[in-house]
């Protein structure tokens, strides 16, 4: 900035020149895209939220341990925990939380318009709030859940765990960024689209079932692991590694439809 | 002193007129052609302003061409052409059309005049239901690029709370690909924030808040900064750094745009004013200039003399005078014709023997102004 330096507290007069800077002020400034992955993990996530966060991934712990209660096989048993408890409920709440934080909440707290109000392309910036969001969710969801189900006494499941837990909040991600530049009350429409759309319609129509998270997560697990006679995959909806594409198109197609909606929007002042 | 201040009474004289204004409290001034048709039904819209650069002028300001209304600017960086905002059945802005150049202008309007909205729609934040914005050529809603050029200060006290004051400066100048990277810091210390700058933002006062989110939009070194009420919250001593920050960046040649409800203020910061009313253009120019053009209404000179009965006795026989009020050494003045009073004041105070010791207009303050302007 060359404008002469007037401090407020200083009057007219122009204070000295800033001391040489010091610690962060000292790095080199980051690509827009680092700044915006920065941003969505400092303030988009304050500690509060990372509680919210917190709080599902140890009741999917638990949700694990309660499997070994059971007087049957672990497979069937934990088969039954993952399908209404890990995917039915801490994986959608999870991402919930954390999905609202990196766009919804920061359009209705009114501090989207500083990033709006830059040369940032709308695809970068909705890219660069999802894959913060996402990292929230490698760091603490994917770890409960690979976590709840070596609680629960199926080794083997740990893996197709991750990775339905990896690409299913990838793509819940994308559908929570989604809502939060559609809609202003973003966390209750995304709550109406989670226990509304996925568990109760998705739960008897097969063609909602085939564009859910929720549903193609139970699919990713169940068409790569033995699940003890435990029957969840679903007849007409793909499973196993087709599943993993079907969140990945998912995620695709809402993170278009985001970023297109972020060239529509009115971003709000904090007060409206 | 006996004798009548001669400087004294030149006080009360209206300033020189400068750039013309339109007439108060109406929408931007019409051609004939903005003349009720043939029809005599409804009124042609205004016309619009001259056309902004094309594509080819895109790298210098658009605007206007040299022209005598005084809602634009020749060098016009920010183009507004019959803006019209509605929200659902609230209409927030109807067909304004105005300009800004280099150097610091104020908004002015009373509470939901629209002035936030015009705002926001020049930064692009809100695209116009009618009419056009364009920033050095480019429509900032739809052109990122022009982003680089633009910076807003929104009046809402909305900041990312867990981010520090630092954060929040590198964070704007990342996103702007600031290059220098000691910029934040400077800016930072710009606004006197450089002391507090590794604390969260959320723990701020409104004032404190402002001027981190003023570092901010500076950080990019904006050529158009557009300011709402920016100095909100902050204490007598900031207020008056600030205004000379404003006020040397308009010197350096960027479009400062500042609303404020502090009208004095902006007497002191803004030499040229846009007055909206009801989302309607009232008025632009120097605000001496808008007060000259109400001149079909009475001004009011206070006249400060011990002899204040007899130079009120004297006052009332005058052409000039339409009304004389006396509390005890104050005589209210009031004329159609102030400059001509001026230019009398001092003859017949020296006839009635009357020890001028103070003489001032009343109403030509931007609050005068406006309270005109809204009748």
């Amino acid at each position: 900035m060359t404008v002469t330096p007037t401090a407020p507290g200083a009057g007219a007069t122009p204070p000295p020149r800033p001391p040489a800077p010091a610690g962060s002020a000292a790095r080199p400034l980051p690509s827009p895209f680092v700044a915006l992955v920065g941003y969505t993990l400092r303030g988009c996530l304050p500690a509060r939220r990372w509680w919210g966060v917190l709080l599902p991934c140890l009741g999917a712990v638990l949700f694990g341990w309660l499997g070994t209660l059971a007087d049957t096989t672990p497979q069937r048993v934990f088969a039954f925990v993952a399908e209404q408890g890990l995917f039915g409920l801490v994986l959608p709440l999870t991402c919930l939380i954390i999905g609202d934080a990196v766009l919804g909440a920061d359009l209705r707290a009114g501090t989207f318009s500083f990033t709006w109000l830059s040369p940032v392309r709308f695809p970068t910036i909705v890219l660069a709030r999802w894959l913060g969001g996402w990292l929230v969710a490698l760091v603490t969801l994917v770890p409960a859940l690979v976590l709840a189900t070596l609680v629960a006494g199926v080794p083997e499941g740990a893996g197709p765990m991750a990775i339905a837990a990896v690409s299913a909040s990838a793509a819940y991600l994308g559908l929570f960024v989604m809502i939060g530049a559609m809609a202003r009350r973003s966390a209750v429409w995304s709550l109406a689209v989670v226990f509304l759309g996925e568990r109760l319609l998705g739960g008897v129509l097969s063609g909602i079932a085939q564009i859910s998270p929720m549903w193609e997560a139970q699919q990713v697990y169940a068409g790569l692991v033995d699940t003890g006679g435990a029957r969840l995959v679903r007849d007409g909806t793909p499973n196993g590694w087709s599943a993993v594409v079907r969140l990945a198109t998912i995620l695709v197609i809402t993170l278009v439809l985001a970023s297109w909606r972020l060239g529509r929007l009115k971003p709000t002042a904090g007060d409206e | 002193m006996t004798a009548p201040s001669d400087e004294a009474a030149a006080a009360a004289a209206p300033a020189p007129p400068s750039p013309p204004v339109p007439a108060p409290g109406s929408a931007p001034p019409r051609s004939p052609a903005a003349e009720p048709d043939g029809d005599g039904d409804t009124p042609l819209p205004a016309p619009p302003p001259p056309p902004p650069a094309g594509p080819s002028q895109a790298a210098r300001p658009a605007g206007p061409p040299a022209t005598l209304d005084p809602a634009f600017v020749t060098d016009a960086t920010v183009t507004v052409q019959r803006a019209s905002v509605w929200f659902g059945h609230k209409v927030a802005l109807t067909e304004l059309s105005c300009s800004f150049g280099p150097g610091v202008t104020g908004l002015l309007g009373p509470n939901g005049a629209g002035k936030t909205t015009l705002m926001r729609a020049v930064v692009g934040l809100l695209p116009l239901n009618e009419g056009t914005v364009r920033v050095l050529g480019h429509d900032p809603h739809r052109n990122r690029d022009v982003q680089r050029s633009l910076a807003m200060v929104p009046e809402d006290e909305a900041v990312p709370p867990a981010l520090t004051a630092r954060q929040l400066v590198r964070y704007t100048a990342a996103l702007h690909r600031v290059a220098d990277r000691e910029a934040p810091d400077r800016c930072l210390g710009t606004v006197g924030l450089l002391d507090v700058a590794d604390r969260r933002v959320g723990g701020f006062s409104k004032g404190m808040r402002q001027r981190a989110k003023i570092a901010a939009a500076l950080v990019a070194e904006p050529r158009v900064l557009v300011l709402d009420e920016p100095l909100n919250g902050a204490d007598p001593v900031q207020r008056v750094a600030l205004i000379d920050l404003f006020r040397a960046l308009g010197d350096q040649g960027r479009t400062v745009i500042v609303s404020s409800h502090v009208l004095h203020e902006v007497e002191r910061l803004a030499s040229r004013q846009i007055v909206v009313v009801r989302g309607r253009l009232a008025a632009a120019g120097q605000h001496h200039a808008i007060r000259d053009a109400l001149a079909d209404r009475p001004r009011s000179v206070l006249v400060r003399t011990p002899g204040a009965r007899e130079l009120a006795a004297r006052l009332v026989g005058l052409d000039v005078v339409r009304g004389v009020t006396v509390d005890g050494q104050s005589v209210v003045v009031s004329s159609l014709r102030a400059g001509e009073l001026a230019a009398l004041l001092p003859r017949v105070a020296r006839e009635a023997d009357a020890r001028l010791l103070d003489v001032r207009p009343l109403d030509d303050s931007l609050e005068s102004v406006f309270r005109e302007l809204l009748r």
